[in-house]
């Protein structure tokens, strides 16, 4: 099963003390499922009710935003891939 | 005031006792919530004080409390993440909570507004207006649906601040009975311990009128119990401050005396049962009449009100203390203390005669909750 990376923003990484997290996972979703099990307050943080990722939540999946992939979060994962997850910051 | 170590001092194997004639050491701690972050503000004589922080960095930090077992529970959110809950047995390392207040019908849970203990357990009052109670801070934490389900609910509209259930008091002499506000629904009673709730504005110039629920459509901004009696509770409302000798049966206007009607924050002194307020002018400003800060306490259970103002800006003071950011500690003399939205912290150590003010310029203050620590 692929080793990949999750890279989580400085907001979320005060909840988990890293800002980076091995993760072995398949796909995506699986992979963040891994993560939201290992530190289960991201759970809320990163998902919203309906389950879905949060409105101002990105993840990139090396450098493909999953949220515009017809894949979505069913992307297949590769050793050694890169998972970020964004937030919005928009504003003066 | 004689001074002493925070903790019996040990010279080799000779432990020197505190002398019973000094009073019991404590530690008085300010816990400051804000856009950006929590501030914590400690002193041993509410003199001199430490300050210590941001923690949370970068949250909005809403609410905070302690448990019944005396771990410290803060609420934190963000517009990108959503809020949640954090737990510590020291005010320094916090633990987050993963199964903490959580709609499972699709509503949303927009922000945790405050969290109170009461006997056996907590509560925490969120938006979407609702309460949920835990017996344990780190959770889980079970919707009340005798409130969140009640009856009127279909016609519950938010006010400016959202749909939110933003107090909880609870009667000290019977636990059974509780009252949740709910802006801009009304004040809701449970004399069942939660099982079930009844509207309870009697009294009160309705804000938003429901073609078929009358019993709802208040706009209460605030709500205090008078320690010693608890048929008297106190009530800033969006249209007036009013007072109910009933349990909130009844309500009746006893703003006289105060320079506007409109304001948020209301508390009590739990020993000497002295109410605090700080009035606003109008829903249209929302700042302090004349640009003069002014805490109004009442000594006589709301029947007369009387200015704090020594010590406070009385000019340019254009601010505002929202509905958490008044506090006090129990102490006597009792301490008040307050943040604005302009990011000062005022205090008095002498029940709001006097005013001095911390050094510190923070974010727009949410809350403010004072802890005292026996060691």
């Amino acid at each position: 099963m692929p080793r990949v990376t999750v890279y989580l923003p400085s907001l979320l990484a005060n909840l988990t003390g890293e800002r980076t997290v091995p993760v072995t996972a398949e796909s995506v979703g699986e992979a963040l499922k891994v993560l939201t099990t290992c530190h289960p307050a991201l759970l809320q943080a990163i998902f919203d009710e309906s389950g879905a990722l949060r409105e101002h939540v990105l993840c990139f999946h090396n450098k493909e935003n999953t949220r515009w992939h017809v894949r979505g979060l069913q992307r297949q994962l590769r050793p050694g891939d890169r998972l970020t997850l964004l937030q919005a910051v928009a504003g003066g | 005031m004689a001074t002493w170590p925070a903790f019996n001092v040990v010279y080799g194997t000779v432990t020197v006792q505190r002398p019973k004639d000094l009073p019991e050491p404590m530690e008085t701690v300010l816990f400051v919530g804000t856009e950006k972050g929590a501030f914590l503000m400690r002193s041993q004589d509410r003199t001199r004080w430490a300050i210590e922080g941001p923690l949370f960095k970068g949250w909005k930090v809403t609410a905070a409390a302690r448990a019944p077992d005396g771990r410290f529970v803060a609420a934190s959110a963000s517009h990108v993440y959503g809020p949640m809950l954090h737990v510590s047995d020291n005010l320094q390392t916090w633990q987050a909570v993963a199964d903490g207040p959580r709609y499972l019908d699709g509503r949303k849970l927009q922000q945790i507004w405050t969290v109170v203990p009461v006997a056996g357990g907590m509560y925490a009052g969120v938006a979407e207006a609702g309460l949920f109670f835990t017996n344990d801070p780190m959770g889980p934490w079970q919707p009340v649906p005798g409130l969140n389900d009640h009856p009127t609910r279909v016609a519950w509209q938010p006010g400016l601040g959202g749909l939110c259930a933003h107090v909880l008091l609870h009667n000290p002499r019977n636990t059974d009975q509780l009252w949740c506000g709910i802006s801009a629904v009304g004040v809701f009673r449970s004399d069942d311990a939660g099982e079930t709730w009844q509207p309870k504005n009697r009294g009160i110039p309705v804000a938003i009128e429901d073609k078929e629920h009358k019993e709802i459509g208040f706009c209460v901004h605030g709500l205090a119990l008078d320690p010693h009696n608890p048929a008297i509770l106190y009530r800033q409302d969006h249209l007036g401050m009013f007072r109910s000798t009933d349990g909130g049966d009844t309500w009746h206007d006893n703003s006289a005396g105060l320079p506007a009607n409109f304001g948020f924050p209301i508390v009590t002194d739990p020993t000497t049962g002295t109410v605090y307020a700080y009035p606003l002018q109008s829903d249209e400003y929302r700042l302090p009449p004349g640009g003069a800060m002014a805490v109004y306490r009442s000594r006589d259970q709301g029947l007369t009100w009387t200015a704090c103002r020594e010590g406070l800006m009385q000019k340019g003071a254009w601010t505002t203390v929202l509905r958490g950011a008044l506090s006090v500690d129990g102490q006597s003399p009792c301490g008040v203390y307050l943040g604005t939205t302009s990011g000062t912290v005022h205090y008095s150590i002498d029940g709001g005669d006097t005013w001095q003010h911390q050094h510190v310029l923070l974010p727009r203050i949410l809350c403010v909750e004072v802890f005292t620590i026996r060691e």
